[in-house]
C-alpha cells in the first residue's frame, strides 16, 4: 500500500497533468489555426533563405508573404537563382521577367592613390568622417576606406583592399542585397551585371584639372574611352564616362585606352584585358627595334 | 491592514528591492540578449510579465491544491516545468489568432520565455514562501515588472553605448556584463527599502 501510495500516485499525477495539458494545447491548436495559404510556403522554399533583408522585408517569410499578397516584386530578391525566381513566377501565375542578376561594386580605386583633406582620428566610421567637412579625402567623391559598407554586409564580402586602401566588393561571395549600397555615405557603390566585364572605378564630377589635383587614378572625361568603344556604349556624362551594359560587348578596349586607369576589368573581363595589354606591350616593343 | 503593508512590500521587493535581475541574478540569459534595443527589450518586458503572473498562479494552485495535500511536493519542479511550457506554448497559438500584430512583435520572444529561469523561480519562491493567492499574483506581477525595469533600462544604456569609442577588447558582451555588474550595484542603493 505504500509503494502504491509513494510510487504510482505521483506517476499517476504526472501523466494526468500532462495528458490534461497535450488535451488543452491540441483543442486550442484546433480552435485557433491560422489558415495560411500552402503557396506562401512554397514561395519560401523557393527563396535563398539568405535572410538578408535587401529586398526591405524583415526576412524570406515576410517577402513570401509580400510576394504572395502582390506588394512586393520578386526582383527585388537578388541571392535567389533565376531558376527558383521562375518557379516562384509559376506558383504567383505570373511570367518571369528575366531578372538580370546583379554584383555590387564600389565606383572609386583611389584610396591611398587619393590624396588625403586631414588625418581623421575620430570614431573610425565613414558616416562620422562624412559629416566632418565632407570626408577625410581631399576627393569628395573619394572612399576613405572607413569600412561602413564592410560593416553592413551580411556575409562578409565587402572588404578594404589591401592594395588601395578602398573599399572592394568580392564578386564571388556577393549576393548584391544592397546593405552596402545604402550603407555608404558617399554613395559610391552601385550594382551592375554580374555579366559586366568593365566598370567606372570613380565617381568624381568635377573637371578634369581639379581631379588631378587630389587623385591619381580619377576620371578626368578626356573622352577616350567613348572614341574608343565600337558599339558607343560609354558616354561621357557630368564629367564622368558612364557605361551602357545593354549596349557593352565586353571587348575590353576602353579598358586598355584609359590613361586613368580608371575603367577597371572585372570577371571574365580581368583576363581578357591582360591579353590585351601584352598583345599591346609586344606592338609597342616590335615597332620600337623596327625603327631602330 | 497588516495584509496589505504586506501586498505594499511585496510590490517594492518585486520591483526594486529584490529586482529578479539584478539582485538575484535569474533571468539573466534575455536580460544580456534582448537588450540591444529599447523597443524589443519593452515587447520582451511585457510578454515576461504575463507568463510569470499566469504560470506563478496556476503553479501556486497546482502546488496548494494537488502536490501538497498528496505530499508530492518534490514534484514541484518537473511539474512546473510542464505548466510553463505548455502555457507558453498556449499564449504562441492564441496571440497566433486573436492578435497577429502583438504576435508578430513578440515573435521570437514568446518561445524565448519557455526556458527562461525568472519564470521557474517566481514559482518556486512562491511555494517556498507559503504565500496566498492574492499575494502570489501581485509578486508575480511586481517581479514581471521589475524584469521589464531592467530589461529597458539595460536597452537604453546599451543603445547609447553604440555610439561611444569603447577599446576593443570591451566591445559587445564584455561591456554589456560590466553595465550588468554596475546597475547591479546601483540597485543595492534600495536594499533599505522596507515597510515592515
Amino acid at each position: 500500500m505504500e509503494i502504491f501510495l509513494n510510487v504510482i500516485v505521483p506517476i499517476l499525477i504526472v501523466a494526468v497533468l500532462s495528458a490534461l495539458f497535450a488535451f488543452c494545447l491540441s483543442y486550442l491548436g484546433d480552435k485557433f489555426t491560422v489558415e495560411r495559404d500552402p503557396r506562401i510556403d512554397d514561395i519560401e522554399r523557393n527563396l535563398s533563405g539568405a535572410n538578408c533583408g535587401g529586398c526591405g522585408y524583415a526576412g524570406c517569410s515576410q517577402f513570401a508573404e509580400a510576394l504572395f499578397k502582390g506588394e512586393a516584386d520578386i526582383s527585388r530578391c537578388n541571392p535567389t537563382s533565376a531558376e527558383n525566381k521562375k518557379n516562384i513566377a509559376k506558383i504567383l501565375g505570373m511570367s518571369a521577367a528575366d531578372s538580370v542578376e546583379t554584383v555590387a561594386v564600389v565606383h572609386c580605386a583611389g584610396g591611398n592613390r587619393a590624396a588625403d583633406k586631414y588625418d581623421y582620428q575620430g570614431f573610425g566610421d565613414c558616416q562620422s568622417a562624412q559629416i566632418l567637412a565632407g570626408g577625410s579625402k581631399a576627393c569628395e567623391y573619394g572612399c576613405m576606406g572607413m569600412c561602413t559598407c564592410v560593416h553592413s554586409c551580411p556575409n562578409g564580402s565587402a572588404h578594404i583592399c589591401k592594395d588601395t586602401g578602398a573599399a572592394e566588393v568580392a564578386r564571388e561571395t556577393c549576393i548584391s542585397c544592397g546593405a552596402c549600397v545604402a550603407a555608404c555615405p558617399k554613395k559610391l557603390i552601385g550594382r551592375i551585371p554580374k555579366t559586366a566585364r568593365v566598370y567606372i572605378a570613380c565617381s568624381n564630377t568635377t573637371k578634369g584639372r581639379e581631379v588631378t589635383s587630389v587623385c591619381k587614378v580619377g576620371c578626368i572625361a578626356c573622352g577616350k574611352c567613348e572614341k574608343t568603344c565600337p558599339k558607343g556604349a560609354i558616354a561621357l556624362s557630368n564629367n564622368l564616362a558612364a557605361i551602357d551594359y545593354s549596349k557593352c560587348i565586353g571587348c575590353m578596349k576602353c579598358a586598355a585606352e584609359c590613361p586613368r586607369k580608371c575603367i577597371v576589368p572585372i570577371g571574365d573581363g580581368v583576363k581578357l584585358y591582360e591579353k590585351i595589354l601584352a598583345a599591346k606591350k609586344l606592338a609597342a616593343e616590335k615597332a620600337k627595334t623596327e625603327t631602330k | 491592514m497588516d495584509y496589505f503593508v504586506g501586498i505594499i512590500s511585496i510590490v517594492i521587493s518585486g520591483i526594486l528591492t529584490n529586482n529578479i535581475v539584478l539582485n538575484q541574478s535569474i533571468g539573466i540569459c534575455p536580460f544580456l540578449g534582448v537588450s540591444k534595443k529599447t523597443q524589443s527589450a519593452v515587447g520582451m518586458g511585457l510578454a515576461v510579465t504575463f507568463v510569470i503572473t499566469v504560470a506563478s498562479c496556476v503553479c501556486w494552485a497546482l502546488y496548494t491544491f494537488v502536490l501538497d495535500p498528496l505530499s508530492i511536493g518534490y514534484l514541484s519542479t518537473i511539474v512546473f516545468i510542464l505548466v510553463i511550457a505548455s502555457l507558453v506554448q498556449m499564449l504562441d497559438i492564441v496571440l497566433k489568432k486573436l492578435s497577429p500584430a502583438l504576435y508578430g512583435s513578440l515573435g521570437v520572444y514568446l518561445a524565448l520565455i519557455t526556458t527562461n529561469c525568472a519564470v521557474l523561480g517566481t514559482a518556486n519562491s512562491v511555494i517556498s514562501q507559503g504565500l496566498d493567492f492574492f499575494q502570489t499574483l501581485m509578486t508575480g506581477v511586481s517581479i514581471g515588472i521589475g524584469f521589464t525595469l531592467a530589461l529597458i533600462l539595460m536597452a537604453g544604456i546599451r543603445e547609447k553605448q553604440e555610439l561611444y569609442d569603447v577599446p576593443r577588447p570591451f566591445v559587445g558582451f564584455p561591456l554589456a556584463l560590466i553595465t550588468a555588474g554596475i546597475m547591479a550595484m546601483a540597485f543595492y542603493g534600495f536594499a533599505g527599502l522596507s515597510f515592515t
